[in-house]
């Protein structure tokens, strides 16, 4: 009586995820498997599961006239350095945040996060304009200032909510124990933070590592990013679909990989046995 | 070894005072306790001596120095939280052993050190383990190991044991009385069991809405409670209250109505006048069951420990508790009738201090060098 109850709504829930999956992957999927066939299979009238792969895309992707390997670096360079600021400057900023008893704290965190809300089409134009004056057109710096002033209020409003579910205890049995405020943050609440780390990291790498209206708009021949190089592939003599489904790839495959990395970090109760 | 002296010690948070206006003077070697009910300010009194608070007026002196502007590190303290607060990502023998190392102490005497203060505490066996991996006690017992490394002046514990369960705490109770008198250092310990305050201070401070209610023994708390509340909160089964008509007084006692007769209480009765109203504050425990007692109530409840038995009762619209011994035949709805020794006694004005009696305890002032001579 009892495991049939249970079993109706579990193989209902099954489905539901099944079907949400699918949904999710099978354009993903499709995407990988595609980048792997040759030119005449991708754009056949009936799709073929079955073929036999070939690497010629991503051989052609990094060896032609054009190749990624520019557009590759220059991505992970803006998306890397911008994350690594937003990473430093949100835990210093979380962490104030969290701990200092100031009136109207909630307030100030509201405005900070408030700073993500606007879409990035209603600030393009005012930063390009900015941009022009501060000469940061086409610029690595440009880009990286444009991913953090997206990247730093979510950083900082990310890190607070970890540095709250941290006891203060902690640190004030350190200071107790004869470390400096700064002593105290390096050796007990920084490697308790590993998992805020990561998780706010690998966000705000994702912000950046997928963005396309930014780069599109500041960057230049020398700044261009990877989702530049794969709009370039869609010209008006026609699309490479191969090369453009190898470059999705490349896109996406490690984003899948670092995204369920975050997952084990967030669920991951590193304080347990601290508190009782 | 170490002193302590706080001086009119006032906390103040945006505008609310959570501390009035503190004095203390803690001697060297003592053991202190804070008590008082949630809320009283004891834990923020802690953390202010610990320097985790600001002061917001007032003086506090470690041996003599004054420490306000001194930081938590520099106090010379060692402070065991309500929550433990190990560091959760550190052996045990590294949580023991983190004060030693912020100070650059050479690791082979590091170890010395927290070796030895684990062979006090019997946790030799766990050093290599994450907090994770202990039980509450175990983890409590770090705590404490931890405190003891860091050689402090002055030990500091917030609510040490009420995250474990009752038979523990009895345990380590008696664990920590045993710790002080090795150790013998100064302690003060913040509680708001009044078993844990009569049990282990030479000192309890008896605080309520940041102001201190009382300081004194344990005996002392008990047979001569400054005011009402001190004297409801100190004793388990709480102190039975009633009001009482003056019939007459002078400074060699205060006469009294009570329901079976008058009765006369040797306490100072200068300033009191017949036809007063006081309170007359008895313990259940000094209550006597007695079938010629000038008292009666009908049981409500009986509570059965074994070695001594409760008695709720009920009389007209006041309530009293009779503790009497484990061998009471008595059951719910009996009618008893029972009596007190009026130096037992003790009475309240309607400000709530109590009048002082004519004679002190004779336990009043014994102290817990004395308790321990006693021993040997």
């Amino acid at each position: 009586m009892t495991a049939s109850k249970r079993w109706l709504p579990l193989t209902f829930k099954i489905a539901l995820l099944t079907l949400l999956l699918l949904w999710t992957l099978i354009p993903i999927i499709w995407m990988v498997l595609s980048s792997f066939k040759p030119n005449t299979i991708i754009t056949a009238d009936t799709p073929q599961v079955f073929f036999t792969p070939t690497l010629e895309h991503y051989v052609s992707l990094f060896s032609s006239g054009n190749s990624l390997w520019p557009y590759l670096l220059n991505s992970l360079f803006i998306a890397g350095t911008s994350t690594l600021i937003a990473v430093v400057l949100g835990c210093m900023a979380g962490f104030g945040l969290s701990r200092i008893r100031i009136k109207g704290k909630q307030h100030l965190a509201f405005w900070i996060i408030s700073t993500r809300m606007a879409p990035i089409a209603a600030v393009i134009v005012p930063l390009y304009l900015l941009f022009r004056y501060l000469y940061l057109l086409d610029t690595h710096a440009g880009l990286i200032v444009a991913y953090l002033s997206f990247n730093l209020p979510f950083a900082i409003w990310l890190m607070t909510a970890f540095f709250d579910d941290l006891p203060p205890d902690l640190e004030e049995a350190a200071m107790i124990d004869g470390a400096t405020k700064f002593q105290a943050f390096r050796h007990v609440v920084l490697p308790l933070m590993t998992p805020g780390l990561v998780t706010t990291a690998i966000l705000c790498f994702i912000f950046a590592w997928n963005d396309y209206a930014f780069a599109q708009t500041f960057s230049g021949p020398s700044t261009q990013t990877i989702p530049i190089a794969a709009a370039q592939l869609l010209t008006q003599t026609g699309i490479d679909w191969g090369k453009l489904l190898a470059i999705g790839t490349i896109v996406v495959c490690p984003m899948a990989i670092a995204g369920l990395l975050v997952k084990r970090w967030l669920v991951q109760g590193l304080t347990l046995g601290a508190v009782k | 070894m170490a002193t302590l002296q706080l001086n009119d010690i006032v906390k103040d948070f945006g505008g609310t005072q959570v501390i009035k206006g503190v004095d203390l003077e803690v001697k060297d070697r003592e053991f202190v306790v804070f008590v008082g009910p949630s809320g009283c300010g004891k834990s923020t009194l802690m953390r202010m001596i610990a320097g985790l608070e600001s002061t917001t007026s007032g003086e506090i002196a470690i041996d003599g120095q004054r420490v306000n502007e001194v930081g938590p590190a520099d106090r010379g303290l060692a402070m065991v939280f309500q929550s433990y607060a190990l560091y959760p990502h550190m052996t045990v023998e590294d949580n023991m052993g983190f004060s030693l190392r912020l100070a650059k102490v050479p690791r082979a005497e590091r170890r010395e050190k927290v070796l030895a203060a684990a062979r006090i505490l019997q946790l030799e066996p766990l050093l290599d383990r994450k907090p994770r991996a202990l039980s509450g006690g175990q983890r409590q017992r770090v705590a404490i190991g931890r405190a003891i490394v860091r050689n402090p002046s002055i030990f500091l514990f917030d609510e040490p044991l009420s995250n474990l369960d009752a038979a523990l705490r009895v345990q380590m109770r008696i664990e920590l009385a045993r710790l002080h008198e090795e150790l013998d250092a100064t302690m003060i310990y913040v509680t708001h069991d009044q078993i844990e305050a009569m049990t282990m201070a030479d000192k309890i401070v008896v605080l309520q809405d940041g102001v201190v209610e009382q300081i004194g023994s344990p005996m002392e708390l008990y047979h001569h409670p400054r005011n009402r509340f001190v004297a409801g909160f100190i004793g388990s089964p709480k102190m039975n209250f009633l009001e009482v008509e003056v019939r007459g007084a002078d400074a060699e006692g205060v006469d009294v109505a009570l329901p079976g007769g008058d009765c006369r209480v040797p306490v100072a009765g200068d300033g009191v006048s017949a036809g007063d109203t006081l309170t007359l504050g008895i313990r259940p425990e000094h209550l006597v069951l007695d079938e010629a007692g000038p008292l009666t109530g009908r049981i409500q409840v009986i509570e059965r420990l074994g070695g001594v038995t409760s008695l709720y009762l009920e009389h007209g619209d006041s309530e009293w508790i009779l503790v009497a011994d484990g061998n009471v035949a008595h059951r719910v709805h009996d009618e008893v009738r029972f009596t007190f020794d009026p130096a037992c006694a003790h009475l309240f004005t309607a400000e709530g201090l109590a009048l002082a009696h004519l004679t002190r305890h004779p336990l009043a002032d014994i102290d817990r060098k004395e308790n321990r001579a006693s021993f040997a």
